[in-house]
């Protein structure tokens, strides 16, 4: 078992989730889970992705360029959360698709637990697939996350001077970006974040070995996070490429 | 066993003395850990002007695979004087041939001092070692 810090915040502005994440990721003082959601929703390009690749963009209330690669997302009606550690500490002990193996292997189980049928794509098509959308969950690969025919998880990692930024999204429910995509709504469960929260993190402690100890980011990481968490919002940051 | 004509980086990046310069790329372990062997997964890669300036360990450019953006740290600090105009727009040719054709930058250095750096044993043994 290895011991990491547990964070959650509900509802936290795009600029604190964004802030927060790369500052674990630059100089996280522990092996750090962070649970969230955001308040208003917002909409979050891929590290590579131009604006305009997004038809829908201007439909969500904010927009943020993440770190991580992959597509967009419209942080809405989900559970958002991120794993950061050292290269070598596991998940991170393998390749970049060995670690996706095992953080989804967690996330199926703790799918499995609240009655949905989850499995990874493999090589079946999916129903969600579609095409010039920029939508994360319009594109998948063998190693999504999948029910009823449908991609249900968004996830994408950032690797920087030996540590890494894991971020996934798990649907409750669609919204106006995403359209028909696996949800827990779409399969008839009301689960609220805050309900299915304790279930993945049971995941990740059978699934990869985590000992999770509640905490909160040092005064250090928060400065770190507020200084870098600025500039995600802004127009120069969003349609930087 | 890796080329021993040039000096590694923990992170993953090799060194080659080239007459007064420096060429810069990544190792197969590194491609490897992208893409888990199918080079097909290699989507993109973000490379530097010209004439910038870099520091020894900054960030001179990313490479993403299907699933993660990987920052490319330069091993030595100089001047990036030519970039190869291929590996941008040939991901897989990068891939294929990572010690010859897929290098990524020549950098006029501030030292040809590459004395910081592993030869290619110590190289292995790093990657060979659970870190």
């Amino acid at each position: 078992m290895s011991a990491w810090r547990l964070i959650t915040t509900w509802g936290a502005s795009p600029e604190f989730n964004m802030g927060l994440d790369e500052a674990l990721l630059l100089q996280g003082e522990q092996p750090t889970v962070r649970l969230y959601t955001w308040a208003p929703d917002t909409l979050s390009l891929g590290w590579f992705q131009r604006l305009d690749e997004v038809p829908g963009a201007d439909r969500a209330s904010r927009r943020v360029r993440r770190l991580t690669g992959g597509g967009a997302i419209h942080h809405q009606h989900e559970l958002t959360f991120s794993l950061t550690a050292p290269v070598g500490l596991a998940p991170y002990d393998g390749t970049v698709p060995e670690s996706y193996e095992r953080v989804h292997a967690a996330i199926v189980k703790a799918l499995a637990a609240v009655g949905l049928d989850a499995r990874l794509r493999g090589d079946d098509p999916l129903t969600s697939d579609a095409e010039a959308t920029g939508m994360c969950f319009h594109h998948s690969t063998p190693l999504d996350i999948a029910w009823g025919g449908a991609k249900g998880v968004g996830s994408a990692q950032r690797r920087r001077g030996g540590r890494v930024l894991h971020h996934g999204s798990i649907k409750l429910g669609t919204t106006s970006l995403e359209g028909p995509i696996a949800t827990f709504e779409a399969a008839s469960q009301q689960v609220t974040p805050v309900e299915f929260g304790p279930h993945l993190l049971r995941g990740f402690e059978q699934e990869l070995g985590l000992e999770l100890r509640p905490g909160v980011p040092s005064p250090a990481e928060r400065a770190c996070a507020e200084q870098l968490g600025a500039r995600y919002t802004t127009e120069s940051w969003v349609a930087q490429r | 066993m890796r080329p021993e004509d040039r000096r590694y980086a923990s992170s993953h990046e090799w060194a080659k003395q080239d007459g007064d310069t420096i060429l810069i790329g990544i190792t197969d372990f590194a491609i490897d850990e992208l893409c888990n062997g199918n080079i097909d997964d290699l989507v993109y890669c973000d490379l530097p002007e010209a004439g910038r300036q870099v520091d020894a360990g900054e960030t001179f450019g990313e490479i993403e695979s299907v699933k993660a953006v990987s920052d490319l740290l330069s091993p030595v600090a100089g001047e990036i004087v030519e970039v190869n105009p291929t590996v941008e727009e040939h991901l897989e040719a990068m891939a294929k041939d990572p010690w010859g054709k897929g290098w990524m930058i020549r950098i006029k250095p501030a030292s040809t001092d590459l004395s910081h750096l592993m030869d290619a044993a110590a190289y292995e043994e790093h990657i060979a070692t659970p870190h």
